[in-house]
């Protein structure tokens, strides 16, 4: 690695005067998981590293006016084991815990996972299907971006310079939902995956028909990506064989993958009708049994 | 037979050391004074150095030293064959060739110095791909490779290292006898051993000027010596002290680093650290070489062998370099034979020179290759001819007094037995529901010859150690050495010590590999040993006590200002007429939807001799049955006109403890073998079969043919479709 | 200048900002008992517990672990005595070429705290970062599985 300054303030106002001091010189570090990494290999060389380590306040999940708020320094394994988000936004807490393996989910954090803007990584799928917001500030002003216009591009995120995530709003679904996620990684067991698909269902009171569904895709475009055409056909709809199968065509003919070392783009689109098809039955199935409950 | 110790499933007593952290690797060796040396690497496949210029690199605080070609002597090095230079001269050859090399205070200090060498480079033409090497007026690798030392003569094309031929009767003859013949090509991948030490070493000169040397390598007898030459000093300049080896699997036999390091070393009057990066590792670390083997068999109808020819080609990169056999090719082909009778056969091994980084042995060299192709194609045939693939097995299988393609006649062949065990144990006849599928394939694996030095000494508190020059490389080669000791002389397993030697305790010893350490140095301990107990019966004889414990003895010899030892050269000369067989059925499951395959359970049976170290043992089956698992399945090092995209353990997968199937292994003990206690070897035994059961597994479950390894779901997934389109 | 706490032995160490904290413990402390294998933090032979978590260390910052605890493979064994799960790996074969045991074990030890009576399950899904090339990892659950009840194995 180079050689870098480096501070590690002690408040959030701290910090983003730090990073508007440095500009494009700097970088923030949270767990590092991801930065540390480019950094030995070269890829980034900043000249001031700006750590999160001990900035008060950016590390609690809390329920808020029926969401679920995680601060951006929640680490994965923190929110995969969070007894608020098991209980109230079971697929989310599911989701972190696929994340690599523990190691990298001790240090992770919610905040920096968002600010990488991988389009491989898992927690942006689920939290596109879940309508989150991210809140972001910057010395002297905050705003809130909805989570589907926070990927601009490989690996560049919607953040002004010295611009920080602060934190992730996901509201809860509405009674009569299901939710689910899948991660299709066949190579091997600790891998990115091939396609990663987060659906949510939301059905009429009768738990017949559909009132309203999400459907994002990970891993298959430059940004994680929400499926609204596929999502179209499912409004106002009864679920059978044939309607899954549509909606994963659907879904396919949104992607627009790259061939990676998970996959050539001609299979990742085929798998994402697969995935889609799997996880549409599965959030479907979830939401008649929420639907049956609230009877 | 039972024995006392031998057979006994001691754990690694020698393990305190690794479980704590306590051992020192070559990578943790550390001397006063010590910098660290890094290499710059050609980005180009095949390129013309138009002008280097280190200044800024040299001028960078930190920086002690900055060494190109133009800094070193002439010499080109090699582990038989003499074709690659210390640093590139005037030419890279592949990407990841070195360059340059820093030494420098710290390791990222060194980094940072690489980026400040400057490298003007003109493209030359280059060639990737073997097929096309060997087509005339491809573009030349070497212009002149047979002026290398050690170039064997036969090279029908410039691009050629090395031809290897076994053969038996007339294959043409044979074909001409045959009622069907079949031919298929297979292919199987560039990969990487998956160690997880990356190849480290510490060179330091001495105030005596002499060279010592802690490196990550196996043969550190032949080290000294491919030093020796490399470097232009006299064998008795260098030292090479024994570090333990964090996995070898036959990766970690080649000089690699350390010329650079001495020079370091020389320039900077310090010593010098060189470790390799993994992905350091991914782009130039010797792997695995690619194939391309295309077997014609003949049969009769009734399914009987008449006569094969196999041709294979191995991808071998820019420099042969790295590998070790005489023949500079991989003995492994003489596999293209299977475990079968096959009277006319003819097999070609070509290794093949190509602007991709170079190649070297890997466990069991060029056999997981061979023998993916050759099993594979036997299902193939059996399949066409409407058999069983076990019955086809069957009806050819060898039998004692027959003759191995390599010339070696065979007793006490139990290829059939070990068939039928692993049939037995994995139910191989039990009915299977749709998308479930059962594969058999076999193969063999010789026990290794070499040499070795054991001592032998009696302590005076009655104790035994044993001096080995034969490193640590995890195989457990240690307890096994230990327990041929005790059992010799009647001990505990805790009265006998291993003291490792350096290079220059012993003259010499052919070190780790080959599957041949149990039976060169087990047979090497034994004798000692054996000495060692003539010589303590005598004594005690002399002093009237036949019943005196060994302190006494050592005691009473010490008095007299003697001790006890003893030593044995053990050089095993010709194969003996033992190999041992490996029977293993896969039973997989094919998800139609995506082409997952998942291996539901794993039988392995093997046809040993005696087991010295049952933990040991089953250690290494488990090992190298899983390498096989992820050469079948997973391993790539993806390459693209020369340039390998997968330069880490994040993109090169190996398998993780959660990828491990169910596994059955039976056991055929039959002590026959040329080790001490009559004991075989089993390091190499278990990998080779392991792709082709799970391809004709994968065959059996949905029809898919899998032709080239890896075998991925994206590739079953598309062959299905393609299926359903045509129909 | 940064202050670790290293197997409950504090140091006060003075690192440039780019050393990561398995080259401060391996260089800077002369704890080479953790290991650097494929420097992106993937196969665990860095594992290192951090605040009694574990962590890979090949891409953490020293300075990151400033002020806080480190246990690495040499502060398991308590006064000369293996722990548990270093005295099973011995015992089973859970280890062979050794080089990624150290990573093993902090893992292993950091799952027995946290779940004293594993499910199978349950080891494969925590030991599933730290890669072994020369096991093939069927002796490394037996291992585990020994230390969790001695009685089971």
């Amino acid at each position: 690695m180079n050689a870098f300054d480096y501070r590690a303030p002690r408040t959030l106002d701290e910090a983003l005067a730090s990073l508007q001091e440095y500009g494009d010189d700097a970088r923030v570090i949270a767990g590092g998981t991801a930065l540390v990494t480019m950094m030995r290999q070269r890829l980034v060389q900043p000249r001031c590293v700006v750590s999160l380590r001990d900035v008060e306040g950016l590390g609690r999940i809390e329920a808020r006016n029926g969401a679920v708020r995680l601060g951006a320094l929640v680490t994965h394994r923190e929110a995969e084991t969070s007894p608020l988000l098991q209980e109230r936004l079971p697929v989310l807490a599911e989701t972190f815990r696929r994340v690599g393996t523990i190691r990298i989910r001790n240090m992770a954090t919610v905040g920096g996972a968002l600010a990488h803007a991988d389009p491989n990584q898992d927690p942006p799928v689920t939290l596109i299907a879940l309508d989150a917001s991210v809140e972001i500030q910057r010395a002297g002003g905050r705003r809130e971006l909805p989570i589907a216009a926070f990927f601009r591009d490989y690996y560049e995120p919607a953040l002004e310079p010295g611009e920080l995530v602060t934190a992730v709003t996901v509201p809860l679904l509405p009674p009569a939902s299901g939710a689910s996620f899948i991660k299709f990684l066949p190579r091997t067991a600790d891998d990115y995956a091939t396609v990663a698909v987060a659906v949510t269902v939301t059905l009429e009171p009768d738990g017949k028909r559909c009132r309203e569904a999400r459907i994002a895709l990970g891993s298959v475009a430059t940004t994680p990506l929400r499926g609204r055409a596929a999502e179209a056909l499912l409004a106002g709809a009864r679920l059978d064989e044939s309607l899954v199968k549509s909606v994963g065509e659907a879904a396919k003919g949104e992607v627009d993958p790259l061939d990676d070392h998970r996959g050539s783009a001609a299979y990742k689109r085929e798998m994402s009708a697969v995935m889609v098809g799997r996880a549409l039955t599965q959030a479907w199935a979830r939401a008649r049994g929420a639907a049956r409950e609230a009877e | 037979m039972a024995h006392r110790i031998v057979g006994q499933p001691i754990g690694r007593l020698d393990g305190a050391e690794k479980v704590s952290g306590a051992a020192l690797y070559s990578a943790d060796v550390t001397l006063p004074g010590l910098v660290w040396g890094k290499a710059l690497r050609s980005p180009l496949p095949h390129a013309r150095i138009l002008r280097l210029d280190t200044s800024r690199a040299r001028a960078l605080p930190g920086v002690l030293a900055v060494l190109t070609a133009r800094d070193l002597p002439d010499i080109l090095v090699g582990r038989r064959m003499f074709d690659m230079p210390l640093l590139a001269r005037d030419r890279v050859r592949f990407i990841g060739e070195r360059v340059a090399v820093v030494a420098a205070l710290d390791p990222d200090l060194a980094e940072e110095a690489l980026a400040l060498i400057e490298v003007e480079y003109e493209d030359l033409p280059a060639v990737f791909d073997p097929i096309e090497a060997l087509e005339p007026g491809a573009p030349l690798v070497h212009e002149n490779p047979g002026a290398y030392e050690g170039a064997p003569p036969e090279r029908p094309h410039a691009n050629v290292q090395s031809v290897l031929r076994f053969k038996l009767g007339d294959v043409e003859a044979g074909f001409r006898e045959a009622d069907h013949i079949f031919e298929h090509t297979f292919r199987t991948q560039l990969a990487h051993h998956g160690y997880l030490e990356p190849h480290a070493g510490v060179v330091a000169i001495d105030e005596d000027d002499r060279v010592q040397v802690w490196a990550s390598n196996k043969m550190p007898f032949r080290l000294k010596e491919l030093l020796s030459h490399a470097l232009a000093l006299p064998p008795a300049r260098i030292r090479v002290n024994l570090t333990p080896i964090g996995g070898d699997f036959g990766g970690k036999g080649s000089l690699m680093d350390l010329p650079l390091a001495y020079h370091l070393a020389r320039v900077t009057r310090r010593p010098v650290k060189m470790v390799m990066s993994y992905t350091e590792e991914l782009m130039a670390g010797n792997p695995r070489h690619p194939s391309v083997i295309t077997l014609r068999t003949g049969v009769t109808n009734d399914g009987g062998l008449v006569a094969r020819h196999v041709t294979a080609l191995f991808n071998s990169g820019a420099y042969a370099a790295f590998k070790p056999a005489p023949s500079v090719n991989l003995g492994g082909s003489s596999m293209g034979a299977g475990v079968y009778r096959i009277p006319h056969l003819l097999i070609e091994g070509f290794c093949v020179y190509t602007n991709n980084i170079p190649c070297g042995h890997a466990r069991s060299p060029g056999e997981p290759q061979m023998v993916f192709a050759e099993e594979s194609h036997m299902d193939m045939i059996a399949k066409a001819l409407s058999l069983d693939p076990a019955e086809f097995r069957r009806r050819n299988l060898l039998r004692d007094g027959d003759v191995l393609p390599n010339g070696h006649h065979l007793e006490h062949v139990r290829a059939k037995e070990t068939l039928e065990a692993a049939l037995k144990a994995s139910e191989w006849s039990k009915p299977k529901p749709p998308w479930i599928g059962r594969g058999v394939a076999m193969t063999h694996r010789h026990i290794g010859v070499g040499f070795t030095n054991a001592h032998v000494r009696l302590e005076t508190k009655g104790t035994v150690t044993l001096t080995i020059g034969l490193p640590d490389t995890g195989t457990g080669a240690h307890m096994v050495l230990r327990q041929v000791v005790a059992e010799v002389l009647g001990l505990s397993i805790e009265e006998v010590q291993i003291e490792l030697a350096t290079t220059d305790t012993f003259e010499t010893d052919s070190g780790v590999g080959g599957s041949r350490v149990t039976h060169t140095g087990g047979r090497a301990a034994y004798h000692a040993a054996e000495k060692l107990k003539e010589q303590i019966q005598a004594e005690a004889a002399k002093l009237g006590t036949p019943d005196a414990s060994f302190a006494t003895i050592a005691q009473a010899a010490a008095r007299e200002g003697r001790t006890l030892e003893a030593s044995h050269f053990y050089d095993a000369k010709a194969h003996g007429a033992v190999t041992s067989f490996t029977a293993q059925v896969a039973e997989v499951a094919v998800d139609p939807t995506t082409g997952q395959v998942t291996v539901r359970r794993f039988t392995t049976a093997h046809d040993v001799g005696t087991i010295i170290n049952p933990i040991g043992h089953q250690g290494q089956i488990e090992g190298g049955l899983i390498q096989g698992l992820g050469f079948a399945l997973m391993e790539e090092l993806k390459t693209d006109e020369g340039r390998i995209s997968t330069l880490s353990l994040g993109d090169f997968k190996l398998p993780t403890i959660r990828d491990i199937p169910p596994l059955t292994t039976v056991i055929l003990e039959d002590p026959v073998g040329p080790g001490p206690f009559r004991a075989k070897a089993i390091g190499e035994g278990s990998i080779s079969a392991v792709a082709p059961a799970i391809a004709n597994a994968v065959a059996d479950a949905c029809g898919i043919r899998i032709l080239d390894l890896p075998i991925t779901a994206e590739k079953v997934y598309f062959a299905l479709k393609a299926r359903e389109q045509r129909s | 200048m940064i202050r670790l706490t290293v197997n409950g032995q504090s140091h006060d160490v003075e690192v440039p900002t780019y050393r990561t904290l398995l080259d401060c413990l391996r260089y800077d402390l002369g704890l080479t008992g953790s290991k650097e294998g494929c420097s992106v933090g993937v196969c665990g032979a860095c594992t290192v517990l951090l605040d009694g978590k574990m962590i890979s260390s090949c891409i953490a910052l020293a300075v990151f672990a400033d002020g806080r605890e480190v246990t690495t493979v040499e502060g398991l064994a308590e006064d000369e005595r293996l722990h548990p799960v270093q005295q099973a790996f011995m015992d089973a074969g859970g280890f062979q070429c050794g080089i990624c045991t150290p990573g093993q074990v902090v893992a292993a030890k950091a799952l027995l705290d946290a779940i004293p009576n594993p499910s199978d399950t349950e080891i494969r899904e925590w030991m599933l970062g730290n890669l072994c090339r020369c096991t093939g990892y069927y002796k490394i659950v037996e291992s585990i599985r020994a230390a969790a009840q001695p009685s089971r194995a």
